[in-house]
């Protein structure tokens, strides 16, 4: 065992449960990587994978014209245990079929519907962040009782950037806290994932070609918004404490 | 929801049989596949972890490389190697 054995990366196992002979996503796909992220947290627990149902499949989802499952994001869901109950439901939201590009698309709500639906553990998670997302979907799986988490997948094709910046848009979207990964187990939130120095939005904006008719005036009411919702979540996680 | 269930599809839609269609090669496409620079790499596994198409694979001496036919050559791992080991080379 030499020094450089000791990244975490190595740790995980190295075998492939999604889609071993390849699939039919385009490339740099955030939602494959977020499957494959998916697969690799309930190694060895989930025995048949085939158990796991897609209620809204996510090859539609990549088709702005595809009929009414389409105006949805992809949803799966997997039955757990008789022993824990319920049923673990993950969202891979990639944000290309909202119809129209604004700010009311990209500030999530999903994960309050849940904690108001008396959901038992509710998270929000990104592929850019791989180990996050995987303690969140191994606690979403142990967790007794409905689980939800909501997970943010760039879309090259959607968002119209260059294939090789999937996880870079992904990080952005959690500095600049227009997307902030946050768990609430049995109704404490706890901010998983806190940048003290948080990058403008207006980064994240003009990255992507989908946010070229935007104005000046509209990224800094997005900014206004972010930094109220987050301010709103903070107070929230320090009730917690 | 009931209606819309797929349990009859294979997970990761990729056909098992190929009757009209044309026959599965993902990597045919792309002109750009990465390469690994043995010097500079450090066995970091990122590449690894960001890779959408599970193509990159360890080799028995710890270092990682690329199954040529499920490349897509999108260049994330070329994008998100802290160390620049990793270059994408045209093929051919």
């Amino acid at each position: 065992m030499d020094k450089f054995s000791l990244y975490v990366g190595q740790l995980l196992s190295f075998q492939e449960h999604f889609a071993p002979k390849g699939h039919w996503a385009c490339q740099g796909c955030g939602v494959a990587l977020a499957v494959r992220h998916v697969y690799k947290a309930l190694e060895g627990k989930v025995k048949d994978f085939d158990s796991a149902q897609w209620q809204i499949p996510w090859q539609h989802t990549v088709l702005t014209a595809a009929g009414k499952s389409s105006t949805e994001p992809a949803l799966m869901s997997i039955a757990k245990d008789a022993a824990s109950g319920g049923t673990l439901y993950i969202c891979f939201d990639n944000e290309c079929v909202e119809g129209k590009i604004d700010k009311t698309g990209l500030i999530k709500k999903e994960p309050a519907i849940a904690v108001a639906n008396d959901f038992t553990y509710v998270a929000t998670a990104c592929p850019s962040h791989p180990f996050d997302l995987i303690e969140k979907v191994r606690h979403g799986w142990e967790t007794a009782g409905q689980s939800f988490i909501h997970i943010l997948c760039p879309c090259p094709v959607g968002w119209e950037y260059q294939f090789e910046n999937t996880v870079r848009l992904g990080r952005m979207a959690v500095e600049s806290r227009l997307f902030p990964l946050y768990e609430i187990a049995g109704g404490f939130y706890h901010i998983t994932v806190d940048e003290p120095n948080p990058r403008p939005v207006a980064d994240y904006i003009k990255n992507q070609k989908r946010f070229s008719h935007w104005k000046i005036q509209q990224v800094a009411a997005l900014q206004d918004e972010i930094n109220s919702l987050f301010s709103q979540l903070e107070e929230k996680a320090t009730v917690a404490k | 929801m009931t209606d819309k269930t797929f349990k009859q599809k294979k997970i990761g839609c990729y056909l098992l049989e190929t009757k009209r269609a044309k026959p599965f090669e993902p990597g045919t496409k792309p002109e750009l596949k990465p390469e690994w620079d043995k010097d500079l790499c450090v066995r970091c596994a990122l590449c690894y972890l960001y890779c959408p198409d599970a193509a990159i694979s360890r080799q028995e001496d710890g270092y990682f490389a690329a199954d040529q036919e499920l490349c897509k050559g999108c260049g994330i791992c070329h994008r998100e190697c802290w160390f620049g080991a990793i270059s994408m080379v045209k093929e051919g």
